[in-house]
């Protein structure tokens, strides 16, 4: 891309991955949540990837530790809701808002286990959401170049 | 009235994926079906002059914990909401699943015609 693309993207992402961690944060009380702020996040890393290209992006956040982060999200989400079920007695129920946390309404700290599901579908959705786009991305450049036998775009990420 | 153009967009997805050829307008009509039903699942839980169902500080009541009446009778349903945003993450994947099927065969094939689309080749 052009000069003035990569200067701007550089100067944006920051500012877009921190407005994803806000809509996370604050899911329980404003519109938003998991699954909107970990697209936003997602979506900062796919602005560098079209400012600065796949390779770069993949210096920056590898496609096993993305992996790894996705799985950390279901798990830690399902965690959750065992853990619900442990303690309440109930699959998902908010045992941490009942018993141990008992927060004011329109307070940050209100929500019990629901912030803790947020942040971890936000990570499971952006790190899967970036998978995604850069298995597209790398199918585009395998179809590109079909036959040169470059041995970096064999075989790339297939397995989500 | 809604409903019945609710039920157009949707025959215009079916008859999208049903009768073009190319594997992207396939697609598309598919898509445009799921968002079909997006939109009727809307429209039920939606009230004439409603308001957002978002709860303000001034509609709690703090010593009662109840919430104001008049915005309960109000607010639309949040419930069609929530499940259409489930559709919507469930849409995104089988979309990202239907285009690198569609990469995939278009690196294999060299067309998006399904009807040349026909040996199998190893």
């Amino acid at each position: 891309m052009t000069v003035i693309v990569r200067t701007v993207s550089s100067w944006v992402k920051v500012l877009i991955f921190l407005f994803g961690i806000y809509i996370i944060l604050f899911g329980h009380l404003t519109p938003g949540g998991g699954f909107a702020g970990g697209v936003i996040l997602a979506s900062s890393y796919v602005l560098l990837m079209l400012a600065f290209g796949r390779t770069f992006v993949e210096a920056n956040l590898p496609r096993s530790l993305a992996s790894r982060l996705d799985c950390l999200g279901a798990f830690v989400f399902a965690l959750i809701a065992i853990l619900g079920l442990v303690f309440g007695g109930t699959f998902f129920v908010n045992f941490l808002y009942q018993t141990y946390l008992p927060g004011r309404p329109f307070a940050l700290v209100s929500g019990g286990t629901i912030p803790l599901s947020n942040m971890a579908i936000g990570v499971k959705v952006g790190a899967s959401l970036f998978l995604v786009i850069f298995t597209l991305a790398a199918f585009r450049a395998e179809s590109q170049e079909p036959s040169e036998g470059n041995p970096a775009n064999q075989g790339p990420g297939q397995k989500e | 009235m809604a409903y019945a153009l609710c039920f157009l967009l949707f025959m215009i997805g079916l008859y999208c994926a049903v009768v073009k050829k190319n594997m992207v307008k396939i697609v598309l009509g598919i898509v445009i079906m799921e968002y079909a039903v997006n939109l009727f699942l809307i429209m039920l839980g939606y009230l004439t002059g409603g308001v957002a169902p978002i709860i303000e500080r001034s509609q709690y009541d703090a010593k009662t914990q109840t919430i104001a009446a008049e915005f309960l009778s109000a607010s639309v349903d949040p419930l069609p909401q929530a499940m259409v945003l489930t559709s919507i993450v469930i849409s995104l994947g089988s979309l990202a699943l239907m285009i690198s099927i569609c990469i995939r065969t278009y690196a294999k094939y060299g067309t998006f015609d399904i009807t040349e689309i026909r040996r199998l080749r190893g």
